[in-house]
């Protein structure tokens, strides 16, 4: 298992390595192997399809034009990961900024702005709607920094070590949040359910 | 000898176990081994927390754009500006070469001798015909019917058409008429 582990991360330094000496086919192989993920944690944090979308685009040409200053390839991943968190930060941002302009609250233009996607809206089944809300909620209650680690570690399925790489932190940070965050979405979450009913 | 419940991990411990079982105490992660109950509330937080994800990364609608990088639209720039101006200035030399040949043509020295010295002294009189036209629409005949050389006598003209000095004083001669009954 771990070896297939690092035989992937040596797969991936490789393409990356070329694609830095400016071998695009091996960016686009790159792109094909992440686009998903990038997608997805981008979407775990605005909750708007084209949002998700454009960003995910802005993503990749960042990627592609900052990645000659990438001097360990094998980190090429976390690398990736912490560029995408990095501008989904500026959308929430921007997002915010906009919402205060326009005398709206967040939520407000957060459903406005989601509203804009194409799956957020009535072709969208109702219990994913459902599901997002109860994600929203949940988040909620952390911090940002909690929030982060949170998604990164149980939704993006990133490891501690990694996550430690995508934020620029320690490992023992890391694991800080991830504690108060655990600490505090285990009271009153339907996800944990059951094992509130096995503590008591 | 400890009870059970004594000896189990508490939250605190499951939840540190939860995050990474390498960081509770060498105790505690012995026991974690052994005790049943404990392994099971750990596993199902776990379990939990994988489920959350797993749900998540199936609630996320596909992705549908295509990735373009830089490249593509340098590309597709570079084709339009390859092949659009080129057009153009094809098209403007065209234009220009046709201009420039039907202007020769009008002007050349052979469009010009194509028409015989008959032809030229036949516009020449017809020319005149018309300048005489334009100066007399009328034949003679014409303008004794019309009267414009003086055919009516002044009688008859200011029978028709009386001065307006005269008419002002007949008026004039009336009123005072009118004043002396």
């Amino acid at each position: 298992m771990e070896t297939e582990e690092n035989n992937m991360v040596l797969k991936i330094a490789a393409l990356a390595e070329k694609a830095r000496d400016g071998n695009r086919m091996s960016f686009q192989e790159l792109v094909s192997m992440f686009q998903e993920d990038i997608h997805r944690l981008v979407y775990y944090r605005t909750y708007s399809q084209m949002d998700a979308e454009d960003i995910t685009q802005e993503v990749f040409v960042q990627a592609y034009r900052k990645l000659k200053n990438l001097n360990d390839t094998e980190r090429f991943r976390s690398w990736l990961y912490s560029i995408a968190v990095n501008r989904c930060n500026d959308f929430l941002r921007k997002r915010k900024f906009l919402s205060l302009l326009q005398f709206r609250s967040v939520q407000e233009q957060e459903f406005m702005d989601a509203g804009k996607g194409m799956n957020n809206d009535y072709n969208e089944p109702i219990a994913k709607k459902r599901f997002w809300e109860q994600v929203r909620s949940l988040l909620d209650k952390l911090s940002v920094m909690e929030r982060e680690v949170f998604t990164l570690r149980f939704m993006d399925q990133q490891s501690i070590n990694e996550i430690a790489a995508i934020l620029d932190k320690s490992e023992s940070t890391v694991k800080t949040h991830l504690y108060r965050a655990l600490n505090k979405v285990r009271k009153d979450s339907r996800f944990f359910q059951e094992y509130r009913e096995s503590m008591s | 000898m400890k009870s059970q419940n004594q000896a189990h991990l508490n939250e605190e411990q499951i939840l540190r176990a939860v995050i990474d079982e390498k960081d509770l105490s060498g105790e505690d992660r012995q026991h974690l081994l052994d005790c049943q109950p404990c392994k099971s509330k750990v596993a199902l937080f776990k379990d939990e927390l994988q489920e959350l994800g797993d749900d998540a990364r199936v609630s996320v609608p596909p992705l549908t754009k295509n990735i373009s990088l830089p490249g593509d639209e340098a590309t597709a720039v570079s084709y339009k500006s390859r092949w659009l101006p080129s057009f153009g200035v094809a098209a403007m030399a065209g234009l220009v070469l046709f201009f420039y040949v039907l202007g020769l043509e009008t002007m050349s020295p052979k469009f010009i001798a194509l028409q015989s010295p008959e032809d030229l002294l036949e516009d020449e009189y017809l020319m005149e015909d018309i300048l005489e036209m334009v100066e007399n629409p009328l034949s003679g005949s014409m303008y004794e019917i019309t009267g414009v050389n003086g055919g009516f006598d002044e009688e008859f003209l200011q029978f028709v058409v009386p001065d307006v000095q005269d008419d002002f004083q007949s008026k004039l001669i009336i009123q005072g008429g009118i004043k002396q009954c």
